[in-house]
């Protein structure tokens, strides 16, 4: 399975949920998928889509998912401590693990080789640190947003490769503002 | 209120800080902790109104914020003015690009009194750096100064934009 194959499998049961998700392929693809305003793509700033993830969900009630990858999470290897320490009950981090920096050609990350997510996150404080298949991340996925008390770590493993696909024709603020209005704030002042 | 009277008698220059923050709209804070800061971290630590964390780094503490502002907070980020040469790029490609208001509260090291000489090179570079990120500054030389900061943190959501306060070490140094 690879990552399109995982998001076209999590399609559903993302749907009505708030999105945070990486920049590049995967917000390319989740777009061709099933665009929906509640879903944030994060255009620039690789390694954020955690961190915007764990703000957002610190400040609204509804559940958050950041969609993440490996070779970002490893940019940005910090917040997981935050995470560990701060997130919240609707929060959830999803690292789509294909070993490999997908966008920039599928050059291997570190996760091909001694470094592991899962303890990473562990070590970091994160608790229900779950890694599975592709297969078995929509039920994995579904738990964790059912769970009202306790915020997730999942991580997916899964194949590299990619989809042929276009930028997504969205500008950032069209983004910002539809999502805004997805969860009742229309304006800002 | 007990506890207000301590601080204002005790930290004057740190209560008044978030004081004016507050007031203009500031609702969210994190820090990256400095000595300079130390007096407003307490402060923001026994402030049940607000949410405040210490988190580990500057770029992460942009992407919390980023995540904060969409959900109708205005966050403030307080740091070393050396964060902002770890945040250039998701200042513009995410705060900018996505015209998101946050305020950097920065203790800007390496000014007059600082005692460290490694200070120097950040500061030599910080206010060229915001120059060329083209975002506004309040500079905070003396107590007089930091009246403007409650204006100044409304301004950011008005032009969607971050804004960057810089106190001097010697206005922070006593305090």
């Amino acid at each position: 399975m690879n990552r399109f194959e995982l998001l076209n499998l999590l399609k559903k049961t993302i749907q009505d949920e708030l999105v945070i998700c990486n920049i590049g392929l995967p917000s390319q693809e989740l777009y061709k998928l099933n665009d929906r305003p509640n879903y944030f793509y994060m255009l620039g700033s690789m390694g954020l889509a955690s961190s915007i993830g764990l703000g957002l969900s610190l400040t609204v009630d509804k559940n958050v998912i950041s969609i993440d990858g490996d070779g970002s999470v490893l940019m940005n290897m910090n917040t997981l401590a935050t995470i560990g320490n701060r997130a919240p009950s609707n929060y959830t981090l999803l690292i789509v693990d294909n070993g490999s920096y997908g966008s920039t050609g599928d050059q291997k990350t570190f996760t091909n080789e001694r470094t592991s997510l899962k303890e990473v996150a562990i070590g970091a404080g994160c608790k229900n640190v779950i890694e599975c298949s592709g297969e078995e991340t929509d039920g994995n996925l579904k738990k964790a947003l059912a769970d009202k008390d306790n915020s997730y770590v999942i991580i997916s493993k899964i194949q590299s490769g990619n989809v042929p696909i276009k930028p997504i024709p969205l500008n950032a603020v069209t983004i910002r503002d539809r999502f805004r209005k997805s969860i009742g704030l229309v304006s800002y002042l | 209120m007990v506890l207000l009277k301590y601080y204002s008698y005790k930290m004057k220059i740190s209560q008044k800080i978030i004081t004016n923050l507050k007031e203009g709209g500031a609702d969210f804070f994190l820090s990256v902790p400095c000595k300079l800061l130390a007096n407003m971290i307490t402060i923001l630590e026994n402030d049940k109104d607000i949410y405040y964390s210490a988190i580990p780094r500057e770029e992460e503490g942009m992407g919390i914020c980023a995540g904060a502002y969409l959900g109708n907070k205005l966050p403030c980020i307080m740091m070393q003015n050396t964060g902002i040469g770890n945040s250039v790029n998701s200042i513009v490609s995410l705060l900018q690009l996505y015209q998101m208001p946050v305020v950097f509260l920065i203790s800007y090291r390496g000014t007059p009194g600082e005692p460290v000489g490694a200070q120097g090179g950040m500061a030599s570079v910080t206010e060229d750096i915001l120059n060329t990120l083209r975002i506004p500054m309040l500079h905070c030389n003396t107590e007089d100064d930091l009246d403007k900061i409650s204006t100044f943190t409304n301004h950011a959501k008005v032009i969607e934009s971050p804004v960057a306060v810089l106190c001097n070490f010697n206005l922070m140094k006593d305090d």
